[in-house]
C-alpha cells in the first residue's frame, strides 16, 4: 500500500501540469463547450497519451493526466486516449469517442473523434470518421456531443480487445475527469468565500459555509483515491465504485459549489459552469451513478443468477 | 502508487485471522454486541490481551525496550483493522496500544513509563479517557475540573461526563486545570481509579451499560509524580495523542463486515439479486466504506513515511464517520424486521455505535471545522 507517485510518474505528472499551466492562459470565450484544440496537438505531440502502455507509469499515471488535465474550464478528449487506446486501439487515429449499447443520449465528443468506438455484447468495435459522418447536438454540457448520422453505413472493425476492460477503463476514466473538473471548481470556490466580504468578513468565515465546503472536500478527496485505485487494478468492483461515487459526488458538490458562488457562478465570464456542465454530463454516462452503485454491489457480492444487462 | 498488500503485511493479516479464529469463542458476537467497555467484554479483554500479547500481536510496534519489535506503522495497523473488525476482543485496552502507550513514551518520566507500559504490554491494563465535563464537550479547553498544587501534591476536584471504560477502569488519563482559563492552564494526570475521592456512576444509554459515565472526583490527593509532561503543556500532548487516536479505530471495516452480512441476509430471503433498488443502496453503502478506508490508508501512508499529522486524518473521520451511517440506513431500509433482533447481535450494535459515531473521539462537525481551516485554508470564524 503506498499512496505516493514514483519519481517516473512525478515526472510525468509535472510535465503534464506544465503543458496545462501554458494552456490556462487561453483566452475564455462565453460559450458553453470550447475545444481545446491547440491542447490536443500538444498533448499528443509529447505523447503524453502514451503514459498507460509505460510499464514505470502505468494507468495510475494515466488517470493522473486526466486528472490534472480536467482541471482546466476547457475541454479535451482526454479518457478514452489516456486509459483506452493505449491496450486498445493506439494505431486508430485520436480523439476517440465511445458508444455504449442502449445509450440514447448523445454522444460526448463525436463532433471531433477521428475514431469511433462501440461496444455490442462482448465485442468492441471501432470505425474512423469522416464528415457527415455526425451530427452535432451539444445540448446543455459543455462536452462537443452529437449522434451518428448513420452508425451501419460506416467500416466497422471488431477490436482484440475485451469489453469488460473497457468498461472498467471507461469507469475510470469517468471518476478520474470528475476528480479533476470537482477539484478545481472547488478550488475556484474556495478562493472566492477567502476574499469575498459580506457582513464585515470573509464568506469563508462562516461555520455555515466551512462545513460544506469540508464535506464537498471530503467527497472529492475519496472519489480522487477511489479512482486511483482503480486506475491502479483495473478491477470491475474498483472500477464501479469510483465511477458510482464520483456520478454522485458529482451531483452534490456542484449544487453547493454554485450556492457559495453565488451570482457571479451563474454568469459565462466565470469558468465555474464549464466545470458544472462536465460534471452533470459524467453523471449521467453509463447509466448514471444508481446503476452503477448496482455495479459495484453485483462485482462485490456476484449475482445467483444473470439480471438485466449492463447500461 | 500501490494499492496491493506487500507478502509481509498479507502474512500478518492472515495471522491475525488465524490467531481470532482460534480464540474466539463460538458466542463471540453475542458477547461483542455489548461494546468494548461493557463488563463482557473488559472480563473477556484480560484473557484475551495477554494470549495477543504472547503472540506478539498486541504492540508490535512500541520499541523493544517496552515489549514490542519496533514493527512498521502499517502492521500494527492491519492488526487494529481485523481485531476492531472481529467486534474489538481487546475492549477498552486498544486505547492503551493505540495512543496512550506511545503518548506516555513521548512525554511520560522514566518513573510513569516503567510503571504503567509493562501492564499495557502484557494486555493487563484498563485506562479510561478523563476529557469531556458536563460543561465542555466539543469545546475541551473550556474545562473546569481543578487540580490544586500543595506541596508535593495536588488535590483534584471536579467531574467528568461520557466517560468511556471509567467503569472498570484501573487509571484515568485525566485532564485538570491547574492555571487560568484557555488551553494553556490545563494539565494531564495520571491517576489510579482506585483512589480515595473518585465515585463513578454508570449512564444508562443507547450504546449499552458500562460504556459511557460519570466520574467525580472530592478532594483526589494525588503525587505530583502524577503529573504528564509540564504544568500547561497539555494541549499539544493531547493533539499528539488523538492525531494516533483519530485513525486508530477501523470503524469502516467493521460496516463492511456487518454490510456483507446484511446482503447475505437478503440474499437468502430471495431479496437482493433481483432487486436494482437494494442493488444501488448496498453498492452506496459499500463505496462509503471503501472511500473511507482509502482516506484512512492514505493517512497511515503518511505516519508510514515519518510525516507530521496532518487534516488529512480529519477529513478520513468525516467520511469513516459518513460509511457507518451508509451501513446502518441500509440494514433500517431493507432489514427492518430482522434488523432489531437478537439473531444478529452485531447488526444491532453496529446500528447502536453508527448513532454515536460522530460524536466520540472529536464530534464530526469539530473535524469539518479542521478540514475547513488546515485543508482548505478557510479562515477561523470569530468567536464571542
Amino acid at each position: 500500500m503506498n499512496f505516493e507517485f514514483t519519481e517516473d510518474q512525478t515526472a510525468f505528472v509535472e510535465a503534464v501540469r506544465r503543458i496545462a499551466a501554458h494552456h490556462r492562459t487561453t483566452a475564455l470565450t462565453h460559450e458553453r463547450v470550447q475545444y481545446a484544440q491547440a491542447l490536443d496537438a500538444d498533448l499528443a505531440q509529447a505523447q503524453l497519451f502514451d503514459a498507460m502502455a509505460v510499464e514505470e507509469l502505468g494507468g495510475v499515471a494515466a488517470a493522473a493526466a486526466v486528472m490534472e488535465l480536467s482541471r482546466l474550464p476547457l475541454c479535451c478528449e482526454l479518457a478514452a486516449s489516456a486509459l483506452v487506446a493505449p491496450w486498445l486501439c493506439a494505431e486508430w487515429p485520436r480523439p476517440y469517442a465511445v458508444l455504449w449499447e442502449d445509450d440514447r443520449r448523445p454522444v460526448r465528443f463525436l463532433p471531433v473523434a477521428r475514431t469511433v468506438l462501440r461496444v455490442q455484447g462482448s465485442a468492441v468495435q471501432a470505425a474512423r470518421l469522416s464528415a457527415g459522418d455526425v451530427l452535432t447536438d451539444n445540448g446543455l454540457f459543455a462536452y462537443p456531443a452529437g449522434r451518428l448520422a448513420r452508425a451501419e453505413a460506416l467500416q466497422w472493425h471488431t477490436l482484440p480487445g475485451d469489453a469488460g476492460r473497457l468498461r472498467a477503463a471507461w469507469q475510470t476514466g469517468v471518476a478520474a475527469e470528475l476528480a479533476g473538473a470537482l477539484s478545481a471548481a472547488l478550488d475556484a470556490v474556495l478562493d472566492h468565500v477567502r476574499t469575498r466580504r459580506q457582513f464585515g468578513r470573509p464568506l469563508g468565515s462562516f461555520q455555515a459555509v466551512q462545513h460544506r465546503l469540508a464535506e464537498c472536500a471530503t467527497r472529492v478527496e475519496g472519489l480522487r483515491w477511489l479512482a486511483f485505485k482503480a486506475a491502479g487494478t483495473f478491477d470491475a468492483l474498483d472500477a464501479a465504485l469510483a465511477a458510482a461515487t464520483a456520478m454522485d459526488a458529482g451531483c452534490r458538490v456542484s449544487y453547493d459549489l454554485h450556492q457559495f458562488m453565488g451570482a457571479m457562478g451563474l454568469t459565462l465570464e466565470h469558468p465555474l459552469h464549464r466545470w458544472t456542465y462536465r460534471a452533470r454530463s459524467l453523471c449521467a454516462e453509463l447509466g448514471g451513478a444508481s446503476r452503477q452503485y448496482a455495479a459495484a454491489a453485483r462485482a462485490a457480492w456476484g449475482q445467483a443468477h444473470a439480471g438485466a444487462a449492463e447500461p | 502508487m500501490d494499492f496491493e498488500w506487500t507478502d509481509e503485511q498479507a502474512a500478518v493479516r492472515e495471522r491475525v485471522r488465524a490467531f481470532l479464529r482460534r480464540e474466539l469463542p463460538p458466542n463471540w458476537d453475542a458477547v461483542a454486541r455489548h461494546g468494548p467497555g461493557s463488563a463482557e467484554v473488559t472480563a473477556f479483554s484480560m484473557q484475551f490481551c495477554p494470549r495477543l500479547a504472547a503472540e506478539g500481536l498486541l504492540v508490535p510496534h512500541w520499541p523493544g525496550e517496552y515489549g514490542g519489535r519496533e514493527a512498521r506503522p502499517w502492521e500494527h495497523f492491519i492488526i487494529g483493522e481485523e481485531l476492531w473488525a472481529a467486534g474489538e476482543p481487546r475492549g477498552a485496552q486498544y486505547m492503551n496500544v493505540n495512543y496512550i502507550g506511545p503518548t506516555l513514551m513521548r512525554y511520560g518520566t522514566e518513573a510513569q513509563r516503567e510503571r504503567y507500559l509493562p501492564a499495557m504490554a502484557a494486555g493487563r491494563a484498563i485506562w479510561c479517557q478523563g476529557f469531556s465535563e458536563p460543561s465542555a464537550g466539543s469545546d475541551l479547553a473550556s474545562l473546569r475540573t481543578r487540580a490544586e498544587r500543595r506541596g508535593r501534591e495536588y488535590v483534584i476536584n471536579g467531574s467528568k461526563v461520557w466517560t468511556s471504560y471509567a467503569g472498570l477502569a484501573q487509571h484515568c488519563f485525566l485532564l485538570a486545570r491547574t492555571g487560568g482559563t484557555g488551553r494553556s492552564g490545563i494539565c494531564i494526570f495520571l491517576v489510579d481509579m482506585d483512589t480515595p475521592g473518585i465515585t463513578v456512576r454508570p449512564i444508562p444509554s443507547l450504546i449499552g451499560m458500562g460504556d459511557i459515565h460519570e466520574v467525580f472526583f472530592d478532594d483526589v490527593v494525588v503525587p505530583q509524580e502524577a503529573l504528564l509532561g509540564e504544568e500547561g503543556q497539555a494541549w499539544p500532548i493531547i493533539g499528539y495523542a488523538l492525531s494516533h487516536e483519530r485513525v486508530g479505530i477501523a470503524r469502516y471495516a467493521f460496516s463492511r463486515r456487518v454490510l456483507d452480512g446484511m446482503v447475505r441476509l437478503l440474499r437468502s430471503r430471495g431479496e437482493f439479486d433481483d432487486d436494482s433498488a437494494v442493488q444501488s443502496r448496498a453498492g452506496q453503502a459499500l463505496a462509503a466504506c471503501e472511500a473511507a478506508r482509502l482516506l484512512v490508508y492514505r493517512v497511515v501512508d503518511q505516519r508510514a513515511r515519518g510525516l507530521p499529522p496532518s487534516a488529512d486524518a480529519n477529513l478520513a473521520r468525516v467520511a469513516v464517520v459518513a460509511a457507518d451511517r451508509a451501513v446502518a440506513d441500509f440494514g433500517l431500509e431493507f432489514l427492518g424486521d430482522t434488523f432489531f433482533g437478537e439473531d444478529f447481535p452485531l447488526h444491532l450494535a453496529h446500528h447502536e455505535r453508527a448513532i454515536a459515531a460522530g460524536i466520540a473521539s472529536g464530534a464530526a462537525e469539530i473535524q469539518l471545522n479542521l478540514v475547513a481551516f488546515e485543508r482548505l485554508g478557510l479562515p477561523r470564524e470569530a468567536r464571542p
